[in-house]
């Protein structure tokens, strides 16, 4: 378990500021997501920690102690790659150990070690085999055994999971979540994947051209994003540009695109432009009755088995997504109108940029 | 890390400015010196200009060079194009085959044609025999025909791998948008391809124009650069180390500015790597099939028939020059009668020589792949050095270096080995980089993420899993310095001649059965390590040149 405290984190490639004066607390025994578009500095973050990456200005500490002049080796931390790297001239079993072997740990303790940890990721017997005998999923696991079997500091991933197909995609980061949970240990865990992000995450820092844009809980990140990048950026969110309206002492209304929304709160002084932020799910396919509705027309229908997205052409033309249930039955033609109901609380505005 | 590789870096620049660089200025700096007294001059180069035979030289070289490439490319652009669009019988072993003649020493192949076509050649007699006259082939004409048969690889192996690395599609792109089949080769498939067609042909002018041993056997009496140099310096009679000097500077700058050239079209041939499906096999009829065959197979198996032919004759038995119709092992017995030591030299140089050459190249391979900074780059270069760099030119610098102050050298078996290192070394570099750059770096990362140190896992992860690809290169130097000539003939000294000086000597002499018998052993001890691991040298070749 190790508390890591990262303080003013600079490093710069050129004229590119890959990591910005960055400033993170992660707890104690936390999954701690770093999540962001490509090029915004996820891996190069990690990598300084890691200590592949040298650091220009600022300070890394686990629990306390300054670790970021030490050099990549005695950094106790455990990687996970993207590509696995799990050294192709060794078996499975020495690949788990190479760490135990670094730390000159005695061979008796090893073998029930390495046996152990190849327990925990659901491939005991398999030690004796050559690398190039197993798929990505088992290569993937057999990276995470080796991570954990040195009980390190921290673990690290880099998007993991990322060069496995959907389906094992979704298996493998609850594997991950549930033996970083039973091991206590502390990861930071990069992806650019959110879904993947808000699933297994203590908490997650949005990044953003080598900047923090928000750091919070799954929940909180979704529910309340901070900046208008954090909610395009969670979920599909439709971005509508509008003009605030005067408060009424409990809701605001905002004219875009051609109609009016009601947004909960005093967003803007009037006539100030605003963006606001209508996520699909928050909209419901109604029949006049009752809350505040918006009028659109149907322009496409997706059926996506589970759910069905339906995409919409509001008064003034603009394109919005909206997400229906995909059991409720639909008989509409394109070109139907759609009354759309929604709870103004859930309508978030920022200040345009 | 870092450390790991500024410490590789420094040790291997000190290393070559001491063995490379020092030898060659001093070499420069002799050309501006008046012979004897040691002032200032540039008499050397003003007697050049004005002397009708080096110029002469200097003439015969370059154009036996420009004609030896032209038609290199000739043969060798067509080869390529059979062998990667044409579906050739027995293309793998032909692949293998057309890789050959660039390990074998070509002034074996030009004693052959001395053998075969030469004033007493077997060829020649029997054609006069019977009334009909041959022309000579001493000079030029021999000179480029060894070049061309030698050199075409050169040629091949870029070029192949810029027609492999068309990717299907663009081509099928090209066709649906209405391009005829010649219309699509000249618009698309030749602007691809002629980076690597420059790039190889370039290396075949330099390789041609730095080459000692062809002229050696074929100039007779005609003036060429690199046997000039070698008598200027090492002659008995007409000795000038000055005038060695100036000519050894204007064959580097030749070399070095074609050398340059090559490079920079080596660099844009990149953009045409990222092939992901290799274009079909052209759907030929049966007679273009053929022909391409018989020609495909006709330019391999006449590049490889001098060598054959030496085999043969060194199992014949020679009447003073005149080769008879008997067999006998008398030429080996002749050769081995005098002593096993050259034999003996030979092997033993060239161990310590490709041992040494992998166990520097690797590491400052490996470096200049991994960790780009400024003083990587000036390696990469600095090792590229040697490329433009005669071996008679290093050799003479080596002597002037090492014949007196506190480090001398000369006259021992450690200064053979220093130039065979030296002259190998941009080899060992571009081999092992090319491996590493084939190894995941996360690969290393990993290893030291999980607490080993840098130096360790270069030494006990990326040194074996560089190691199949090293054994290739390790055997690839072992052969070129078995083989090697220019430099060996003016840095041997008595208790270290090698089997390449003893056929030297028995060609300048008269001991032609000796001569077969020594090209013969050189053949075997070149072509057997070869056949040993040819698919990995395969490999190796076409990611060094
Ligand atoms: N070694 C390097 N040299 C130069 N620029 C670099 C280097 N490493 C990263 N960068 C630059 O720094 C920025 C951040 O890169 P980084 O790899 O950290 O992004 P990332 O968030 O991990 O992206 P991805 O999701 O694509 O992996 C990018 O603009 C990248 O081009
Ligand atoms: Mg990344």
């Amino acid at each position: 378990m190790t508390a890591i405290r990262i303080e003013n984190l600079t490093r710069t490639f050129g004229a590119v500021r890959a990591v910005d004066d960055i400033s993170l607390d992660i707890r104690h025994g936390e999954l701690f997501t770093l999540l962001g578009p490509s090029g915004c500095g996820k891996t190069t973050l990690l990598r300084m920690i890691a200590g592949f990456v040298d650091v220009e200005s600022g300070s890394i500490c686990f629990d306390g102690r300054r670790i970021d002049a030490l050099p990549a080796h005695r950094r106790d931390t455990g990687m996970v790659f993207q590509n696995y790297a799990i050294f192709p001239n060794h078996t499975v079993a020495e690949n788990v150990a190479y760490g135990l072997r670094a730390r000159k740990v005695p061979a008796a303790e090893i073998a029930s070690r390495v046996d152990k940890a190849l327990e925990r990721v659901r491939l005991a017997g398999y030690g004796p085999r050559s690398p190039h005998q197993l798929s990505g999923g088992q290569l993937q696991r057999v990276a995470i055994a080796r991570a954990l079997v040195i009980e390190p500091a921290v673990l690290l991933f880099d998007e993991p999971l990322s060069n496995l197909d959907a389906q094992l995609r979704t298996e493998m980061r609850i594997e991950v979540r549930q033996l970083q949970q039973a091991l206590g240990l502390t990861a930071i865990y990069v992806t650019h994947d959110q879904e993947e992000a808000l699933a297994i995450s203590d908490r997650i820092a949005v990044l953003r051209r080598g900047k923090i844009e928000q750091v919070d809980t799954p929940e909180r990140i979704y529910r309340m994003p901070q900046t208008a990048f954090v909610a395009e950026f969670l979920g599909s969110t439709n971005m509508v540009p509008g003009i605030a309206g005067a408060f009424d002492g409990r809701n605001t209304p905002v004219a875009a695109a051609g109609t009016e929304f009601t947004v909960r709160g005093e967003v803007a002084a009037p006539g100030a432009p605003v963006l606001l932020s209508v996520r699909p799910e928050a909209l419901r396919l109604r029949d006049g009755s009752g809350g505040s509705l918006v009028h659109a027309r149907l322009a496409l229908r997706e059926f996506l088995g589970p759910v069905q997205r339906l995409h919409a052409t509001l008064p003034d033309g603009t394109q919005i997504r909206i997400s229906a249930l995909g059991g409720q039955a639909l008989d509409l033609l394109p070109g139907a109108p759609l009354s759309l109901a929604y709870d103004p609380a859930q309508i978030t505005a920022y200040p345009a940029p | 890390m870092k450390r790991f590789a500024t410490i590789v870096t420094l040790a291997a620049l000190v290393l070559l400015a001491v063995f490379l660089l020092y030898p060659l200025a001093l070499v420069l700096d002799a050309s501006f010196r008046i012979d004897g007294t040691g002032g200032l001059t540039l008499g050397n180069y003003a007697a050049i200009v004005k002397s009708r035979y080096y110029l002469g030289s200097i003439g015969n070289s370059l154009f036996c060079a420009a004609l030896a490439t032209a038609f290199a490319c000739a043969i060798g652009i067509p080869l390529a194009f059979c062998l990667a669009r044409i579906d050739i019988p027995g293309r793998a072993l032909l692949l293998t085959l057309a890789s050959l003649p660039l390990v074998l020493p070509s002034f074996v192949s030009a004693y052959a044609l001395v053998l075969l076509f030469g004033h007493a050649g077997v060829v020649t007699t029997t054609l006069r025999g019977i009334g009909i006259p041959i022309g000579s082939i001493y000079g030029v004409p021999g000179i480029v025909i060894v070049f061309t048969l030698t050199l075409y690889p050169y040629v091949v192996m870029p070029v192949l791998a810029g027609f492999q690395a068309v990717d299907a599609s663009m081509e099928e792109a090209a066709r649906n948008l209405g391009g005829s089949r010649p219309y699509v080769i000249r618009t698309v498939l030749l602007p691809i391809v002629m980076p690597a067609i420059l790039a190889g042909g370039l290396l075949v002018f330099i390789e041609a124009l730095e080459n000692f041993g062809v002229p050696a056997v074929l100039a007779e009496d005609r003036p060429f650069l690199a046997v000039d140099i070698f008598k200027l310096f090492a002659g008995e009679s007409d000795a000038n180390p000055a005038a060695a000097g100036a000519l050894s500077v204007l064959l580097i700058a030749c070399t070095a500015i074609a050398l340059l050239v090559q490079r920079h079209y080596l660099g844009k041939r990149r953009f045409s790597t990222n092939a992901r499906s290799a274009p079909a096999k052209l759907p030929l009829t049966p007679g273009l099939r053929l022909t391409a065959t018989i020609v495909s197979w006709g330019i391999v198996i006449a590049s490889l028939l001098p060598f054959t032919a030496v085999l043969m004759i060194s199992l014949l038995r020679f009447r003073g020059p005149v080769l008879t119709w008997e067999f006998g092992l008398g030429n080996y017995a002749t050769l081995l009668s005098g002593s096993y030591r050259p034999l003996l030299n030979t092997l033993t140089l060239a161990s310590i020589a490709a041992v040494a050459t992998m166990l520097i190249g690797a590491p400052i391979g490996y470096v200049v792949a991994r960790h780009r900074s400024r003083l990587s780059g000036l390696l990469d270069f600095v090792g590229m050095v040697p490329f433009a760099v005669s071996g008679t030119i290093l050799a003479i610098g080596l002597i002037i270096a090492f014949n007196s102050g506190p480090l001398i050298l000369t006259g021992g078996w450690l200064i053979l080995v220093i130039a065979y290192v030296v002259r190998k070394l941009p080899f060992a570099i571009r081999s092992s980089s090319a491996i590493v750059h084939q190894l995941d770096p996360s690969l290393e990362e990993a290893s030291i993420n999980l607490g080993v140190t840098p130096s360790k896992t270069f030494a006990t992860l990326t040194v074996p899993l560089m190691a199949s690809g090293l054994v290739g290169g390790l055997v690839l130097v072992w052969i070129t310095a078995a083989s090697e000539l220019s430099a060996t003939i003016v840095l041997y000294a008595s208790g270290w001649v090698t089997t390449t000086v003893v056929m030297y000597h028995a060609i300048e002499g008269t001991g032609a059965g000796l001569a077969a018998a020594a090209a013969a052993v050189l053949i075997l001890v070149t072509a057997i390590p070869l056949l040993l691991i040819n698919r990995r040298i395969n490999k190796q070749e076409s990611t060094v040149i």
